[in-house]
């Protein structure tokens, strides 16, 4: 019975051609800019969980107050403090570590940009596994000292010629040898990226002293936050100020993702105001449709269709435009988050593009439900017209 | 005799705004089963708003229409819809087809309402144009069929679930003399092979005089009834 009535409102659709081809365009629309709007901006949310699942869940960073990241102009942090983080004898590790800008040369061609550095000792336990896979060569150990690690793209772009293991580099005059160069990551941040010994660095930067940020691992089964927690407590005592901060990663997960939580909201909410105007398509396009089709409704009626034959007719008429619009909108909302996913990794921002299947499911089937909604009206309408004023319509 | 509609005083009137029009003023008709009777009379003498009251189309303000010894004037609209479904066939004088179904889906959609399996709903269609006259053009559109030809899909689609009675207004006005004379043989075959009920709204003499009977309607009164001589 049902297969007969979804026949009979698809040949109505199809003998409507251009008409229903328009109100499904609008819900193409609706539907596409959602799917679009919300797989990119969960894209997004992806790749920065990843960067956060990279740097490790059982890191605490400990740096000064407002510290921007490395290169930013910072003080505070000192070897007591890392001496006060290690005594309170909790932690897996702590390792200072020392992010400046230097002056990089290779073949003649000098370059600036920021050297990151570690106790050799400590590259593998406490950076090594945070930072991208090696493409060849080795990762620092004990007993090195003027060796470099370097990114993907200080390697094969950054100056004329490309580096190879055991070539010489040139960091502020002292020579270094690249023991090990990263795989490409994505993160424009990590593969410019050059590293070497805490050692060699407090030599050619001048830098007995200072530290840029502490970076201690828990224990495992520990609770990063109590640990986080102690940490500060320690170093308040110590210090007796508060110019510093101690982070873990899922505080800064929170914080992320507040700021994404608002963004997708404000995305979404644009989109609907664009599936609301879809809707509101449908609902013309039925609207029109009961009165041009008022004659057949009239002609249906006096051979015998119940008022629910009718509603029924109507209302499949209006779920099949918000499927057939839902499925498309779907195909292009995808190829729309995937199109500016490809474009933002071109761009040197990673998005991760994941097709969800609840999104899917849910896009179609809220395309139906706007369909259907906005077919409700007209439908009724439809339904309660007198046969014999319906035939009598021209 | 075997009655199968009795009309006893049955009125319609329409209200627009204060003023009031009485379409029929007082019907009294009874009409037999396996009759052919033609409803002649000027425009606006209530012919049709007889045949829509006749066919469950409407409702009369006033009076009883009993159709095989039920009342059916003021039957509620699912009721009548189930009327009009299964003991009545409609043919209009602008053949009224669905314009996006087939001729042979046409003429399936009374069954589809009726519930009636897709399997049998095709071969009684099929069987029914075939006996119009339509083998060939069971998946043409309305639109691509003449008025004659449509005028046969509709004759079929109204026989779909078997009616009792055929309610035809004016079913060859819209066609050429040679097309409505074959339109009506058929209507006047169908009447007397499988013994249905025939009523004719129509101002065609010719159609007429080859009714059993002929009720005359003026200012919505049967003012004549003629009986033919056969």
């Amino acid at each position: 019975m049902i297969a007969d009535y979804v026949r009979i409102s698809f040949n109505s659709i199809r003998h409507r051609k251009l008409r229903s081809w328009l109100t499904i365009i609008g819900i193409i629309i609706g539907i596409g800019s959602i799917i679009a709007l919300i797989s990119l901006s969960q894209g997004l949310q992806n790749s920065i969980e990843a960067q956060f699942a990279s740097f490790g869940p059982d890191r605490i960073i400990i740096s000064a107050k407002n510290f921007q990241g490395p290169g930013s102009v910072f003080a505070g942090i000192t070897e007591k403090d890392v001496e006060t983080t290690k005594r309170i004898g909790i932690l897996r590790s702590v390792s200072p570590a020392l992010a400046r800008q230097a002056q990089f040369e290779y073949k003649d061609k000098i370059v600036f940009s920021l050297l990151f550095s570690i106790p050799a000792a400590e590259y593998i336990e406490s950076f090594a596994d945070f930072s991208p896979k090696l493409e060849a060569g080795r990762h620092i150990r004990e007993g090195d000292k003027y060796v470099v690690v370097i990114g993907y793209s200080v390697a094969n772009d950054m100056f004329d010629k490309e580096i190879r293991i055991n070539n010489r580099i040139t960091i502020n005059g002292k020579k270094f040898v690249v023991v090990g160069i990263q795989k490409e990551s994505g993160n424009r941040d990590e593969d410019n990226q050059i590293a070497t010994t805490l050692e060699a660095a407090r030599e050619i930067l001048n830098e007995p002293e200072d530290v840029d940020m502490i970076i201690a691992r828990a224990k495992s089964g520990q609770d990063i936050e109590s640990v986080a927690d102690k940490i500060e407590k320690a170093l308040k005592r110590s210090r007796d100020d508060e110019n510093f901060q101690v982070i873990t990663p899922k505080e800064i997960a929170a914080q992320i993702n507040q700021v994404l939580g608002v963004m997708q909201a404000v995305l979404v909410g644009i989109a609907a105001i664009s599936l609301l105007v879809g809707g509101i398509g449908i609902m013309n396009s039925m609207y029109t449709s009961v009165l041009e089709r008022t004659k057949d409704i009239g002609i249906m009626k006096s051979i015998g269709a119940r008022n629910s034959d009718i509603l029924w007719l109507f209302l499949l008429e209006a779920g099949m435009v918000g499927f057939v619009g839902g499925f498309f909108g779907l195909l292009l909302g995808i190829g729309i988050s995937f199109g500016v996913g490809e474009i933002a990794s071109q761009a040197g921002i990673p998005l991760l593009i994941k097709p969800n299947v609840y999104l899917i499911l849910f896009g179609l089937f809220f395309a139906i439900v706007v369909g259907i909604i906005s077919g409700v009206l007209p439908a009724f309408q439809a339904a309660k017209l007198k046969p014999v004023d319906a035939l009598r319509y021209e | 005799m075997n009655k199968i509609i009795e009309l006893k005083d049955v009125w319609k009137i329409y209200k627009i705004d204060s003023f009031e029009f009485a379409a029929l003023r007082g019907i009294n008709l009874d009409i037999v089963k396996g009759e052919f009777i033609a409803i002649m009379g000027s425009s606006g003498s209530g012919k049709s708003t007889l045949l829509n009251s006749v066919g469950a189309l409407d409702v009369p303000s006033k009076g009883r229409i009993i159709l095989d010894g039920h009342d059916i004037a003021l039957l509620p609209e699912s009721d009548l819809a189930q009327i009009r479904g299964q003991r009545i066939g409609f043919i209009f004088q602008a053949f009224n087809l669905v314009p996006s179904l087939s001729a042979i889906e046409n003429v399936m959609l009374p069954m589809t309402f009726q519930g009636i399996l897709r399997k049998e709903r095709i071969q009684r269609a099929e069987k029914l144009l075939d006996a119009v006259g339509l083998k060939e053009k069971l998946y043409s559109k309305p639109n691509t069929l003449s008025g004659g030809q449509r005028q046969r899909v509709a004759i079929a689609r109204s026989l779909s679930n078997n009616p009792e009675v055929i309610l035809a207004d004016e079913p060859t006005g819209n066609l050429d003399s040679k097309t409505g004379g074959d339109i009506l043989n058929l209507l006047i075959n169908l009447q007397k092979t499988e013994n249905k009920t025939l009523i004719i709204v129509t101002h065609d003499e010719k159609i007429a005089k080859r009714a059993d009977r002929i009720a005359v309607l003026s200012d919505g009164q049967v003012v004549k009834i003629i009986k033919n001589k056969k």
